[in-house]
């Protein structure tokens, strides 16, 4: 099956969660899909589960997605321990795994080899709620339990190499920022980049 | 280790200056300030197992309206430094980095380390303090947390074992 596909399934599914998205073709896919400013596209290769992670430690209450690549989860297995430890109930993290580093040309990642089961990786390193989706209607099993249950959750979806047709992104990372601290801000009634008086003109 | 009161004094600072969020890998050097970390309710202490995850929580932790701090040696500031570069530098992300300053002169470990700190953190255009004055531990921290929020970027805070 193919990412945009799934990316598709997923879309008739959501609400107001938040989405960090790889840096990768995932993160094209999902803003066509699901144009939103809940949506916060990350530059480094690996780090998207850890914003993740921090971002759903900030917010418990709202349910956060990662979109991630098999070449990024390589780049950062150890985030899947952190996860572990930290427990996220919000966390539903998505492994997209086409097999190569597609947005660098179509290297091999670890999981090329078909070595590597990266939801077995997930559930030893704490993360119970793991599981390999391997067709549309699995995948939309699984999001449905992640959305309505406590987490953190871990979904392993081997996919088609290949990238759909979608636009870039209309914004670069500090527009994008601002919109989506902005629409945090909106949708659970906090200030986030307001500081009302600076630290230092306080000290006596 | 590090002192009791140097730990607290350090704890205090971050609070005042409205931190509410410390991920942290560990050194020696800050094992008081750790074991505060640990048992205070005040701050979500996030421990990470590398330093660059500590980058993306804080930035994440960020968008979601945390006041962050990252807490590691400057070994892991060298481990860091993508994350630096393409998250919280690309996208604007305020972090206050608080760094033990290991192979500074008075330190018997890591020279290499220490001789390439300062270099690398001008190079990244990071902004820096290096505390060696104990009576003035807090006045550093809030300006650091100051600097970071207005230009919403990294500021590190290099401590030294004076400060400790």
């Amino acid at each position: 099956m193919k990412r945009f596909e799934c990316l598709q399934a997923i879309a008739s599914l959501i609400r107001d969660e938040l989405f960090v998205t790889t840096a990768g073709g995932a993160t094209a896919e999902w803003n066509g899909i699901h144009p939103s400013d809940g949506n916060i596209q990350v530059k480094t290769l690996g780090l998207c589960s850890s914003i993740g992670l921090g971002l759903a430690l900030s917010l418990p209450k709202r349910k956060v997605f990662v979109f991630d690549g098999d070449g990024a989860l390589w780049m950062n297995l150890g985030s899947l321990a952190t996860i572990g430890l930290h427990q996220p109930k919000n966390l539903i993290h998505i492994c997209w795994d086409n097999q190569q580093y597609e947005s660098s040309g179509g290297e091999p990642t670890v999981a090329t080899a078909g070595k590597i089961d990266f939801a077995g990786v997930a559930r030893n390193a704490g993360i119970q709620s793991s599981c390999a989706a391997t067709t549309i209607e699995e995948l939309k099993q699984a999001v449905g339990h992640a959305l309505s249950h406590d987490g953190p959750h871990f979904i392993w979806v081997r996919i088609e190499a290949g990238r759909a047709e979608a636009p870039p992104l209309p914004y670069d990372e500090l527009e994008n920022k601002y919109h989506f601290i902005r629409y945090v801000e909106e949708t659970e009634g906090i200030n986030i980049l307001r500081v009302p008086m600076p630290a230092s003109y306080l000290l006596k | 280790m590090g002192t009791e009161a140097g730990a607290q004094q350090i704890l205090a600072g971050l609070k005042e200056a409205g931190i509410d969020l410390v991920s942290s890998v560990p050194d020696i050097n800050m094992l008081q300030l750790i074991n505060l970390l640990y048992a205070d309710k005040q701050i979500t202490h996030v421990p990470v197992g590398r330093e660059e995850e500590g980058v993306g929580v804080c930035a994440g932790a960020h968008l979601g309206g945390k006041k962050t701090a990252l807490l590691m040696q400057n070994g892991g500031l060298l481990n860091s430094c993508n994350g630096l570069t393409t998250t919280a530098l690309q996208f604007g992300m305020p972090i206050v980095l608080l760094i033990y300053y290991a192979g500074d002169i008075g330190d018997n470990a890591f020279h290499m380390v220490g001789l390439v700190t300062e270099p690398v953190l001008q190079g990244l255009g990071i902004k820096y303090i290096v505390m060696r004055d104990p009576t003035k531990v807090k006045q550093d921290i809030a300006g650091a947390v100051t600097l970071a929020n207005s230009s919403k970027r990294p500021v590190a805070l290099l401590l030294t074992r004076a400060v400790l």
